[in-house]
């Protein structure tokens, strides 16, 4: 990666259970706008449009990048369609970078999206097949026994996940764009809602939104044309791992651990819980806040509920690495968006533009998105600071 | 020891799902519903039918709506000498590209014809509607010649 790159741009959508007001074209363009919008740019300034979003099946628009070219400003210019699950907000952000960083285009609008009142998630993401029993299980379902797994090696207290559940809607009640708006929410009312999964109950769950991020992505030569501060781009890093085979750690996997090592190595970060001012971190589900905090070094193996528990990532309790600070996939959960809403946040930070969930003075802060099942990672850490 | 069998299955897969519009598109099937074509403005003063949401050579959001007519002229066409189940009409008809009057492209639909020997680039076709329009593109039932075409 020889060119330096930037964030120069970030645009949203607020996130709500259903955007019936607009198109799926009029949803991605609201953020592409934003994002143009807080750039300073205009369309003729971007080169290249990168796109992404979870499954085609999941809205049942079969390769909806070629009916939102004309959306997004693509016509006479590349744009290419990622996906990798749910981490592909993550993963897309890093092919809109690695387009800057060859050298191949000096100006890339990224935009992800998701419209889950207008999709089918829950079930286009098993789908039954000949010769299989159908499981039926959904997100949920699937990684509740990981949950459990992780409870029975750390040893961790039934309420771990229960504490998460409050302090990210607590993060997500600073966010006006954020989901859910749950400024009163008690370890009570989580506790008492629905058990979906054992653990997991249905205030420890993502909601279903609708929504879209955007960014743009400039090469260093052209940052100074965008007016607000950049988010440098310090470190990119993916990594897979095949779903299931014999000796796979689901609970801790291969793929999320070296993947943060290479992106630290980038950034020359040795304690990330010590180097990164904030992270906005994939918790889809209440517990993967303490697992991720082990798979990504915050904490040692078996720790990461404790610093969970001590408050050490809730901005609202003065924690010293403050994790989901906007409220994270626990508030919003557009799926397609949510990994670019995890590095367009970290952005936020880093660029001092996070409003009222803003980390004072944060510099460094990482990016993270998984998906498939926890088994395709994406991450960069961004800063204030030119490498 | 015998080979063993590679077994194959078909089977079916199917959701349901939601559909919104937006206000565009929408406004083009509202009028659909009420027997009128709308088309939209772009940058360059053409009059786009059905009309995008988004000009398609400066990517800014068109809103300026105009009502076309719903008769115009055949620019090229497909001759379907036997239709078959899933074709819109029983009998031998076109598919034709069909620029409206007051629109300047034209949208795909279907003609209705005695022959093909009666179609012609600028034949004039005049749109039939459907017994009962409720906000869908088959509100338009097909075209058929109007009289006085070449």
């Amino acid at each position: 990666m020889s060119t330096l790159a930037a964030v120069v741009g970030i645009g949203q959508t607020q996130y709500k259970t259903r955007r019936g007001d607009v198109s799926i074209a009029g949803l991605v363009r609201e953020a592409a706008v934003n994002a143009l919008q807080d750039a300073g740019l205009e369309w003729d300034d971007i080169e290249a449009v990168i796109l992404g979003k979870a499954p085609d099946m999941f809205e049942g628009v079969i390769m909806p990048e070629s009916y939102l070219t004309d959306a997004l400003g693509c016509n006479g210019k590349p744009m290419l369609r990622v996906h990798t699950a749910g981490s592909v907000g993550g993963s897309t952000a890093l092919v809109a970078a690695s387009h800057v960083q060859s050298g191949s285009f000096k100006r890339v609008l990224t935009v992800t999206f998701e419209k889950q009142s207008e999709s089918n998630a829950m079930w286009a993401l098993s789908t039954p097949q000949p010769f299989s029993v159908h499981l039926n299980a959904g997100a949920g379902g699937y990684f509740a026994p990981i949950i459990r797994e992780y409870m029975r090696r750390s040893g961790a207290p039934r309420d771990v996940g229960i504490k998460v559940a409050v302090k990210d809607r607590l993060h997500g009640a600073r966010n006006p764009l954020a989901h859910l708006q749950l400024p009163n929410i008690t370890m009570q009312e989580v506790e008492e809602s629905m058990m979906l999964w054992d653990p997991l109950r249905f205030l420890e769950a993502c909601p279903s939104s609708d929504g879209a991020c955007a960014m743009v992505i400039a090469a260093e030569e052209l940052v100074h044309e965008s007016p607000k501060p950049p988010a440098w781009i310090r470190g990119v890093a993916m990594r897979s791992e095949p779903t299931m085979y014999a000796g796979r750690d689901e609970v801790n996997p291969q793929a999320g651990r070296d993947c943060a090592a290479d992106v630290y190595r980038q950034a020359g970060i040795t304690d990330p819980r010590r180097d990164l001012d904030c992270a906005e971190v994939y918790v889809p589900f209440s517990w993967y806040e303490p697992m991720w905090l082990e798979n990504l070094g915050f904490a040692a193996q078996g720790e990461g509920w404790k610093l969970t528990m001590a408050g050490a990532t809730s901005l609202d309790e003065g924690g010293d690495i403050p994790w989901n600070c906007s409220g994270g996939v626990l508030s919003s959960n557009p799926i397609g968006a949510s990994g670019m809403i995890r590095f367009a946040e970290a952005a936020r930070q880093v660029r001092g533009d996070a409003g009222a969930h803003q980390v004072p003075g944060a510099k460094l802060a990482l990016g993270h998105a998984y998906g498939g099942g926890a088994q395709f990672f994406a991450m960069w850490v961004v800063g204030a600071d030119k490498p | 020891m015998s080979a063993a069998d590679i077994l194959s299955q078909d089977f079916e897969l199917g959701f349901t799902y939601t559909r919104s519009t937006g206000p565009i598109v929408g406004r083009f099937l509202t009028g659909l519903r009420d027997r009128q074509i709308f088309g939209i403005r772009a940058s360059d003063g053409r009059v786009i039918v059905p009309p995008m949401e988004y000009d398609p050579d400066t990517a800014e959001a068109l809103s300026e709506f105009v009502q076309v007519a719903e008769q115009g002229a055949i620019v090229s066409w497909c001759w379907v000498a036997q239709p078959r189940a899933a074709h819109p009409l029983d009998e031998p008809f076109a598919w034709a590209m069909i620029r409206l009057d007051g629109a300047d492209v034209p949208m795909i639909h279907c003609v209705a014809a005695p022959a093909e020997a009666s179609l012609a680039t600028g034949a004039r076709v005049q749109a039939v509607w459907a017994p009962e329009t409720r906000g869908f593109i088959s509100d338009i039932s097909h075209f058929e010649l109007a009289g006085g075409g070449n």
